[in-house]
């Protein structure tokens, strides 16, 4: 299952090996240094062909100092905190509740309702973007952030479904019957009992829908337009005029948009992985 | 800037120019006044935004709503908008772009607004505004095409602004046999190429073969448009172009001329903040109208027009007129056309443009010296199809000009499909 340790490989191997990480590692990271150095450049370096140079001088505090105070990057960012944190707690509130009830109680349409919440996740979201536009437009909800929260969450419950479902599953029935015994009620079950057994997986999956959301760029551009509505990831591209783009501003502005999922991913690393892997391998 | 605009508002009605529009009217404007624009960039937003505020300002009766639409989005949706519950203004193109709108009746035919003395001050786009006899839209900005070139290179090299094609090709013998390419140019994207075709075949054939040409009416096969590319072979013979053109976008081809190692650029005028960007100051920097190639045909210039148009189906004709004339008014267009808004040129002949080299050089020529008339450019002239498939053809001919049999074929197919 898991690849054997280094240690246990010939020294050959380990010493190739510590050479080419470093090389394997600078290639993959490759396009994000050059944005990098891009964002610190000064736009007279673009127009002069010096794209790959050191920067002819060092502008990073008036490139990042324009996104901050002189554009609508905040708002922007500010749009895609209260896009995606409502998201990230509709979608996993509802997906315990119907894990919940998909994983304890034995009805006659679980399995097929299991299933649809299933194929929703097989259906490229791509094709739904007319139906949708036309959906949030005819509800009012277009070029809104209620309107892009709703159907985040709407997509994302499938895939959350099965992933709690899963995980209440594997919990010991017993502690269930135990609290059946006590009289207990079953909201009581689930909020008292269940729920904080969840904990692990509500991290994971929060932090994992919180990662999906925050990069969304299709939905975003399909669903609203301007700065009272838009998340960061659609907003970079305001930093183009109608005849040029300002790649130094565009690169300091999807550093700054990447920052969040970033700091998240190392705050949250274990529950990250365990939410990749989680149900994958017991 | 909005106290600014206000201000000479007040001294515009003061002096009493718009006395001929409020008496046309008779009575003041009332009711709602809805626009949708695609002015979606920062600085043209701004700008519609403060038109949209400052004209309810004038007429306190009216409530003025606007939309604004991202500038592609608009390019699908604005057949939909014009369609069912239609606002009262619009933003659109001029010239053959609006002929679908034009030919669907959905633009209101507003010839009676250019007969007004006020609209005299417009007649540069007067052709450009005109389908079937009548006038369909507004102007209220336009920007210079032309050459931009290296003044510091064409000195060292004993050069002058060329005025005919003969000189044209002798400066640029002179720049490649010192190691320096005449023109830069990116066709990635296509479009670039199509501003070398419009002056090309304009200064050939003239204006008027050009704009049949892009209405369909005349075959690509046919010996003039021949002509043309036999005359635009002579620069890519000689090596005029960079190399690999084709892999840059307009904005990768500046630094061949920033560094020195190309000496022009046929562009628009927006070329010239990211030169000076790059370094390129004044004295280093000039401008020439396209030469002469063919004696016998005035000048064509390309200046894409940006307009306002009124729907058939308008709710509130008196207020869109009325916003048509604010928005064309000399004072209006010097405002929204200052390099702290859009920083491209007023139509209105009347406005005063800023202290800008270039701005001063294509206000001249776009007012005084294109007597052949305005292209709108390949892409807003010719049909969106042929335009797509015609700019393909010309960025091969520029790589490949023995496959031009073959690509004036296709262009004809073409064109006898969709003008049938």
């Amino acid at each position: 299952m898991f690849p054997k340790p280094l240690e246990k490989s010939s020294r050959t191997w380990q010493i190739s090996y510590q050479l080419l990480l470093p090389f394997a590692l600078i290639l993959w990271l490759l396009p994000l240094l050059a944005v990098a150095n891009f964002s610190i450049k000064p736009e007279a370096d673009f127009v002069n062909g010096n794209y790959w140079g050191l920067p002819s001088s060092f502008e990073a505090f008036s490139n990042y100092g324009r996104v901050f105070f002189d554009s609508n990057m905040p708002r922007y960012l500010l749009n895609s905190l209260f896009i995606t944190i409502p998201t990230v707690i509709g979608a996993v509130a509802l997906s315990c509740m119907a894990g919940f009830a998909l994983g304890i109680y034995k009805f006659k349409s679980n399995l097929p309702i299991f299933f649809i919440f299933i194929a929703g996740n097989f259906v490229p979201f791509q094709i739904l973007m007319v139906p949708v536009r036309d959906l949030t437009i005819s509800m009012n909800l277009y070029d809104t952030k209620t309107g892009l929260v709703l159907f985040h969450i709407a997509f994302q419950t499938g895939f959350c479904t099965l992933f709690m479902r899963n995980f209440i599953r594997a919990l010991p029935f017993p502690l269930i019957e135990a609290a059946r015994v006590e009289g207990i009620s079953e909201w009581r079950i689930f909020l008292y009992v269940v729920l904080p057994l969840m904990k692990p997986a509500l991290a994971a999956l929060a932090v994992l829908i919180f990662t999906f959301i925050w990069n969304d760029y299709f939905w975003a551009v399909v669903l609203t337009q301007g700065p009272d509505a838009q998340p960061v990831t659609a907003g970079i591209t305001e930093f183009n005029s109608q005849f040029r783009a300002a790649y130094h501003l565009m690169s300091a502005g999807s550093i700054v948009a990447a920052l969040p999922p970033v700091v998240m991913f190392f705050l949250m690393q274990k529950h990250f992985i365990a939410g990749l892997t989680l149900g994958a391998v017991k | 800037m909005h106290s600014i605009l206000k201000t000479s508002l007040a001294a515009l009605v003061a002096a009493g120019v718009v006395a001929s529009s409020a008496a046309a009217d008779g009575h003041a404007l009332a009711g709602e006044l809805n626009i949708i624009s695609d002015m979606s960039n920062p600085a043209p937003r701004a700008v519609m935004e403060g038109m949209a505020a400052d004209f309810g300002a004038l007429h306190p009766g009216l409530e003025v709503n606007l939309t604004i639409v991202d500038r592609e989005a608009w390019k699908t949706q604005i057949r939909n908008a014009l369609g069912a519950n239609p606002p009262d203004v619009v933003n659109w193109y001029a010239a053959n772009r609006m002929r679908p709108y034009v030919d669907a009746g959905l633009f209101a035919d507003i010839s009676d607004l250019w007969a007004e003395p006020a609209f005299e001050a417009l007649a540069s786009t007067k052709g450009a505004m005109t389908l079937d006899g009548a006038q369909w839209g507004v102007p209220y900005t336009y920007y210079q095409w032309g050459v931009y070139y290296r003044k510091d290179i064409f000195e060292q090299y004993g050069l002058e602004e060329p005025s005919n094609w003969a000189e044209e090709l002798a400066n640029c013998q002179v720049l490649l046999d010192n190691g320096v390419k005449c023109y830069t140019i990116g066709t990635k994207f296509l479009w670039t190429a199509g501003g070398w075709f419009d002056y090309i075949n304009s200064r050939t054939n003239g204006y008027d073969f050009h704009v049949a040409l892009a209405r369909g009416e005349v075959e690509w096969t046919d010996d003039r448009v021949r002509e043309t590319f036999a005359n635009w072979r002579q620069l890519i013979d000689m090596g005029a172009f960079i190399d690999d053109h084709q892999n840059f976008s307009w904005q990768e081809a500046l630094p061949f001329m920033v560094n020195g190692e190309a000496a022009s650029y046929l562009m628009g005028n927006f070329a010239v903040a990211a030169m000076r960007d790059g370094g390129l100051d004044d004295t280093k920097l000039d401008f020439y109208q396209f030469p002469v190639i063919n004696p016998d045909v005035d000048f064509a210039e390309d200046a894409p027009t940006d307009t306002f148009h009124i729907p058939s189906g308008a709710q509130n004709m008196d207020a869109a007129k009325e916003f048509l004339r604010f928005v064309t008014s000399a004072d209006v267009q010097t405002q929204i056309n200052g390099g702290d808004a859009l920083g491209q040129l007023p139509v209105n002949a009347n406005s005063s443009i800023d202290d800008d080299k270039f701005l001063a050089q294509g206000f001249d020529m776009l007012s005084n010296n294109a007597g052949g008339g305005i292209m709108q450019f390949f892409d807003r002239d010719f049909d969106a199809e042929m335009a797509s498939v015609g700019m393909e053809g010309l960025q091969e001919f520029m790589v490949f000009p023995d496959n031009l049999d073959d690509i004036l074929e296709r262009l004809e197919e073409t064109r006898a499909r969709i003008y049938q």
